[in-house]
């Protein structure tokens, strides 16, 4: 796979290199508009060679498409985690993670949001969370804590011993005042009915 | 569609891979702790088409070699590699039994988590 990798690397190197290399002429002035232009009408005239230029044309969607597979698929294996037993093959999904960090939130009553992105590399696993508080929080003890349940709870669903990497960002504290603003607002809208006091003079 | 066959004294007996599909659905669905199978995009887009399809892939190759990858998705709380090996054991023993194939690799996909 790394030799394919390799070649279409150069491959497309080249065919910069020959863009770039055919502009430099052309803007030196060694390559004329009628040059091309007679090289086009050669091509044209020809059809064993406006076969031979299909078929290159062809070759070259070929050749990105697969390149382009072979990126993204290699890409895609990144994003999960695998290991081997006696049957076959096991991949977990690193959103799979995602999901069971996510579920954190319903544990810690201190958070209000949680937004993890994992990553696995050959070092291990590396968690970043994305953290919304509450104001009444102690940051230093909450963290710490936070950190402790991922890790272990990751370790007890996947059942690796991997190493795992635990970063914290606060992102946001929702102060307490802003959540009582929030309640009392409905109560004034509740005292502002249309025509409430009439009848009672 | 690939079907395996065999001789029997009467004539061919072909069995389709989308049986045998069926078969490690059931067999993975019956293992506590399973949701239920996961998707792809072909049976996504089969399903808007109001088809219903597996998004469990079946390799049968020359030597008459059963190979299945089954994506799943999997109850929270769950140990992950114990419910995957519970799923290949049974996926395999139900193929063996129903089928008398032989049974190369059971490639299990974790796709996601969901709350009961």
């Amino acid at each position: 796979m790394r030799i394919f990798t390799v070649l279409g690397i150069i491959f497309y190197a080249s065919i910069l290199i020959l863009i770039g290399a055919t502009l430099l002429i052309f803007s030196f002035n060694i390559l004329l508009p009628q040059d091309i232009n007679q090289l086009f009408v050669y091509l044209q005239n020809s059809l064993n060679s406006r076969i031979i230029v299909g078929l290159s044309g062809l070759l070259l969607i070929l050749v990105s498409i697969s390149f382009a597979r072979l990126i993204l698929g290699g890409y895609q294996r990144e994003k999960t985690i695998a290991f081997t037993t006696s049957s076959g093959e096991v991949t977990i999904a690193l959103n799979v993670v995602e999901d069971l960090i996510k579920q954190l939130s319903n544990v810690i009553p201190e958070i209000k949001e949680l937004r993890p992105d994992v990553i696995a590399d050959k070092k291990g696993i590396k968690v970043e969370l994305n953290v919304v508080l509450k104001s009444e929080a102690n940051l230093p003890e909450l963290t710490a804590r936070l950190q402790d349940i991922t890790k272990s709870k990751i370790q007890e669903v996947l059942g690796l011993e991997e190493e795992i990497i635990i970063k914290i960002h606060i992102t946001k504290i929702i102060a307490k005042e802003d959540k009582d603003k929030k309640r009392k607002e409905p109560e004034k809208n509740e005292s502002a009915i249309p025509f409430g006091g009439y009848g009672r003079v | 569609m690939h079907r395996e066959e065999s001789q029997s004294n009467y004539g061919t007996i072909s069995i389709h891979n989308n049986v045998i599909a069926s078969i490690a659905s059931v067999a993975a669905n019956e293992i506590e702790g399973v949701k239920n199978i996961g998707t792809d995009l072909k049976s996504k887009l089969c399903y808007l088409l109001g088809k219903k399809t597996s998004a469990i892939k079946v390799d049968i190759d020359t030597g008459g070699y059963v190979s299945v990858e089954i994506p799943l998705v999997i109850k929270y709380g769950c140990n992950i590699p114990e419910i995957s090996n519970k799923v290949q054991e049974n996926v395999r023993l139900a193929l063996e039994k129903m089928t008398n194939l032989s049974v190369k690799n059971i490639n299990i996909t974790v796709q996601g988590i969901e709350k009961d």
